[in-house]
Parts: structure tokens; sequence; C-alpha cells
């Protein structure tokens, strides 16, 4: 085993393979900065051109150019408030927050440190999971993967406002977000739920729109209202030295990292939820990880745990996704199953034979993943501070920048006009729901877990009709979603009684 | 403010979840499971909201995690120029293409809403065109239709 990971590391580190994990991270880097183009867009482009390289090239190039996207996907969401990808949108809450408080250097210190420590702890869940990963995936069939999706939903529900009429509007969003995601063709059947007789609503919403919507066009509105620079009247000279105060965060937080991490390896693993679900399930355990309600109520103004938690899993997801691909063949995600092209393209099959054979190869994509990573982390601090700066930009310059880079960024997912509707229309629910004190991570969430969601209600039902609801596994995460809603109203109460 | 949009956005809601109710109860079971599943909760919870929104009374500490938006001494003015100008960047980008649309709408939002410079204007306006053309068009061929105007006017290949 040692051998093999040894044997993997030299594979990587050869000058081929180390160029053409280079050029990943090049494309990786610009592909994660701009809105809408996704990881998983540029690795369909991208898969032609390893037709002539070897496996151990051909990965390195490809998971170079992935592991780095949701990186520096957090960029722009600290900056601008538009995420650059569909798995960074949770760290606009309380990044951009801090941008706006003169804190937008810290902000990216923090995000990018802890996307370092996320993508190694998934890169090391990666290695040591080879051998014990077949019973772990195994124990989750279709009623747990449905439950877990309700527990994810009723932390985010129960966790983003306080007391009983902020839990009632979190999962009136939670709900919200479910019902969207019922839109287009359902798997079954085959009806078309709710198209409005259009063609483009056949596919159902598709989230990069609708994300850019929700939470872009709220920030340019406040923006225009403002009339100041993002960071408003902080003193440049305090923006331009956070980075490596972000760097000291991700330590003096260091244990609500690694759980994030090992949060996002896990959702990484399950075949289906990916890392938009894994940075809202770990934004919600940073939230729950505030010992008090006057702590929790710095989140989605500037706590930098609401960085660290989000930073953490979109990268450690990856290490975690990729378990699942190489032992059974069972993509993750949708990077993945194009990843899983990748194989067959170069002749490798997935399974037993990758952890046997071509062990060394399965090693070298751990070690991609983490020097991918650190090349990354260590080229973005060289350039941090100078980023930050773009925060004391004058509004008005950086305001119609950043409007050709949301409606090309939604335009792009399915090149519709369709996409720049959505944008608007979730621009002016996103804009509501902040005037109206609601909160957007719940509903965001739903639309992101709703298709799992359903499949997996369906499948149970079909399967074992009632049943499924006496499962062991399935009663633990009823016991701790139950435990999730009923603990801040029990607290909440506690609290009223002290207080009278 | 906060009262007023909080019931409008319950009473859409429970229209919509209402209109979606009423719709599945026509589709097969296999497809109206999760719709029904959903939509009679979602209901419920926003007619809760708009209830207590209406009855109940607002408590100053239950804002989302989420940020606050500023207020200032004319800003619903001022957000109706923020929406006028995306809304016409919209149309805009409808009714010309994008080609068009980008560099005409940042120099007119740098000239008549940002009052900057010529200079200023048109090198932001240049360098957006660049980057736009440069990597959209040239590098990765995404396909950017002429726009409705243009195609029915026939001034587009």
């Amino acid at each position: 085993m040692l051998e093999a990971l040894l044997e993997g590391l030299v594979l990587v580190l050869q000058w081929k393979a180390l160029a053409f994990m280079l050029l990943g991270i090049l494309l990786g880097f610009w592909v994660g900065l701009l809105p809408g183009l996704g990881g998983a867009t540029t690795l369909a482009l991208m898969l032609p051109f390893v037709y002539t390289m070897q496996p151990v090239e051909a990965f390195a190039f490809l998971l170079g150019m992935h592991s780095v996207t949701a990186t520096t996907g957090d960029i722009t969401s600290v900056l601008f408030g538009v995420p650059g990808e569909a798995a960074s949108a949770a760290t606009v809450l309380d990044g951009y927050a801090m941008a706006k408080k003169g804190e937008a250097g810290r902000a990216l210190g923090a995000a990018l440190a802890s996307s370092l420590v996320g993508a190694l702890v998934g890169a090391v869940a990666l290695a040591a999971a080879i051998p014990i990963v077949r019973p772990l995936v195994l124990t989750f069939g279709s009623p747990e993967l449905f439950m877990l999706s309700l527990v994810g939903l009723a932390f985010i529900s129960a966790l983003s406002s306080p007391g009983g009429r902020g839990m009632l509007r979190g999962f009136l969003a939670a709900a919200l977000g479910l019902f969207l995601a019922t839109i287009g063709q359902d798997p079954q059947a085959g009806v078309a739920r709710y198209a409005l007789g259009t063609l483009y609503l056949w596919q159902g919403l598709d989230l990069v729109p609708v994300l850019v919507g929700l939470f872009a066009i709220p920030e340019i509105i406040d923006l225009v209202v403002r009339g100041t620079s993002i960071a408003g009247a902080v003193p440049a000279g305090k923006i331009s030295h956070g980075a490596f105060e972000g760097v000291k965060d991700t330590f003096r937080h260091f244990w609500l990292t690694i759980r994030c991490s090992l949060i996002g390896t896990f959702i990484g693993i399950l075949p289906g939820m990916g890392g938009a679900v894994a940075q809202w399930m770990a934004y919600g355990h940073a939230t729950h990880s505030a010992r008090t309600a006057e702590e929790r109520k710095g989140f989605g103004r500037g706590d930098v745990r609401g960085v660290l938690g989000p930073g953490a899993a979109n990268n450690s997801k990856e290490g975690g996704a990729l378990i699942p691909t190489i032992a059974f063949g069972v993509p993750g995600s949708t990077s993945m199953a194009i990843l899983l092209g990748g194989f067959f393209l170069l002749g490798l099959v997935p399974g037993p034979d990758m952890l046997s054979k071509h062990l060394p190869v399965t090693f070298s994509m751990v070690w991609t993943i983490v020097i991918a990573n650190v090349i990354t982390v260590i080229a973005c601090f060289a350039l941090l501070n100078k980023l930050a700066q773009l925060t004391t930009v004058r509004g008005a310059l950086l305001i119609p920048v950043i409007l050709v880079l949301v409606f090309i960024g939604s335009y792009t997912s399915n090149n519709h006009y369709g996409d720049l509707v959505v944008t608007l229309l979730f621009g002016a629910v996103g804009y509501f729901m902040v005037l109206a004190g609601w909160p957007r991570a719940p509903l965001v969430l739903g639309l992101v877990i709703g298709k799992i969601a359903e499949n997996n209600l369906y499948i149970s039902i079909a399967r074992y009709e009632g049943a499924w609801l006496t499962r062991p596994v399935v009663l633990v995460l009823i016991a701790i979603t139950l435990a999730v809603i009923v603990y801040p109203l029990f607290q909440a109460r506690r609290r009223a009684a002290a207080r009278a | 403010m906060h009262k007023n949009a909080s019931l409008a956005l319950s009473l859409l809601i429970m229209i919509v979840s209402g209109y979606g109710v009423v719709a599945a109860t026509a589709w097969p079971w296999k497809a109206a499971l999760f719709p029904l599943v959903i939509g009679v909760p979602l209901f419920a919870l926003a007619a809760a909201e708009a209830l207590w929104t209406l009855f109940g009374a607002e408590p100053a500490s239950e804002e989302a995690r989420d940020f606050q938006l500023s207020i200032g001494t004319d800003t619903v003015h001022r957000t109706l120029v923020a929406a006028g100008w995306i809304f016409a960047f919209f149309a805009a980008i409808v009714l010309i293409g994008f080609p068009i649309a980008v560099p005409l709408f940042v120099f007119l939002y740098l000239k008549l809403q940002g009052r900057e410079g010529w200079g200023i204007s048109i090198a932001i306006t240049l360098g957006t065109w660049a980057v736009f053309y440069g990597l959209f068009d040239l590098l990765l061929h995404l396909p950017f239709p002429a726009g409705w105007l243009l195609s029915w006017s026939g001034f587009s290949s």
C-alpha cells in the first residue's frame, strides 16, 4: 500500500504529468472565477483532449482543473456576491458580508486556507477509505438517502433564522425550494410538471441562473442604493492586509474546518448529492457550532465561520466523490460521471482493478488533488490582497461589469433566453426575501436536493411501501431531524423563562 | 416594508402552491406524489406566515441570518433605478443580442448613471467587450444569437 502511495506521487511528479496538471490548474482557475461556467462543463469540454494522454497525465490534467474550480469560485462569491460556481453560493452569505465590512482579504484568506484543509482531508479520506468504503456505501439505500436529505434541510431551516417565527420562515423557504425542484419532466411517469407549455422548463430549473439571480441581483441593487464601493467607507489600508488573518481564523476554528471537511467528504461519497449540497450542510453545521443566540446572529452578516465551513466542504467533497467512482464505477456527481467517461476513454475500468492492478494510478489521483490545491492556494495568496482592493473600486465602475458577468454566466448554462428570465425572476424573489427577512439558504438547499429527495422517496415507497420508515438508520435519522427542530425551540423557551 | 414584503411573498406562495396541488391531482400518482407531499405543507406554512404577519406581533430580533438591505433617504427611487437598468440590459440582450448589448450597456451605464468621464467609460467598455469577445466568442465559441430585432430586420446573417 505504502509502495503504491509513493509510486503514485512519483507518477504525478513526472514532468509531463506535472505540466498537464499546471495547464489544468490554469484553466480551472479562470473557469472558477467566471460565474456560470461550471467545473462539470469544462471537464466535458476538455475530455476529448485526453485521448492521446497516458492515464496519469490525463487525470492530472482533468482532476487538477476540476479540483481548483471550487477554490477560485469562492473568490467572486466573496468579492462581488456573485457565486463563481453553484458549489460556492453558500460562501456569498458571510464572505460578501465581510467584504462589505472591509474584510475581503480576511474572507478570501479564510476561504482559501479552509479550501486547502478541505482538499487535504478529502484526499486523505480517499486514500484511507479505499479498503473500507464498500460496507459504508452499501448501508445507505434510498430510504436512508431520503432521510439524510431531510436532516440537511432541517438543519439549515431551523438554524437560518432565530426563534419560532424564524423557523417557520426557514421551513417555508425550504419547502418552496423542494416544490420548485418538481418543475420539469418527472422521472417516473414522464409528465411535464408546471412547464407552462414551454420546452425550456421540461428539464426543470437550472441551478446556475437561479443562484445568480437569488444572490447577485439583490446585492447589485443594494450596491446601487448605497452608491459607494463594496467596502463602503472602510480605509483601503485595512482591506489590503487581511489575508493572513483569514489563515489564522482557519486554525482558530480548526476543528470546525475539519468537521465541515468530513461533512463534505461524506456527502461527496453519497451518490447524487454533490458539492452544492455539501456546502449548505456544512454552513448549517457552522451555524449550529455557535454556542449562543448572540453568536448566531453574526451569521449572514460577516462571521468568518460561515466562510470556513462551506470553503472546506466544497473542496473535501472531491476526494469523497472519487471513492464510489473509482471503487464501484458509481459517480457521486455530474463531474464524476464525466470523469468516469475519461476512465473508459483511457481503457481503465473502475472497480476492483483500480484498487489492485492500477492502485498507483488511483493514488496518483489522491496526489493530484493535494498538489493542485497547494499550488492554487499559494498562487492565490500572492494575489489576494490585490484582489481584495477591488472592493474599494467605485460601485458605478463595478456594477456594469458585474451585471455583464451575471447575465453571461446565467445565459451560458443552457444558451437560452429562458435562463435570463429565470435570473430576473429569482432576482426579484431574492430581493423580496431579503426585504422580508426570510432566509435564502433553505430555498437553495431545497432546490438542490429536491430531485434527489423525490427519486429516493419514490424508490423507498415503491420498494418497501411503509416499511422503509422502520429501518434502523432511518429511525436514527428521524430522531436527529426531530432533535434539530425541537432543540432550538426548547432552548428559546428556556432563555425566555430565565429572562422572566 | 418588511411586513408588506412578507405578506406579498406568503400570498404569492399560497397561490403558486394551491395551483400546484390542484394541477397535481390530475397526474398519475408517480408524478403527483412529491408535488402533493410538498405542496400541501407549503400552502399551510405560507398561510401560517400570512396569518402571523397580519395578526401576530412582529418580533424585532427574528431577522434571517442574511445580509440587510441598506436604507437611505431615497431608497425606493434608487431601487427602482437599479431595477430599471437591470431590466433595460435584459431587454437590450433579447432585442439586439449580447455582442451589441454588452458594450452599449456598459458605456451607457458608466456615462449616464455613473457620470464617469469619456476616457474611463470608453476604456472600461472596450476592456469588457474584449474579454467578452475574446473569451466567450473566439476561445469558447459559445453561440450568442443576434437578438430578435436584428434577426427580424434581416441585419444579422
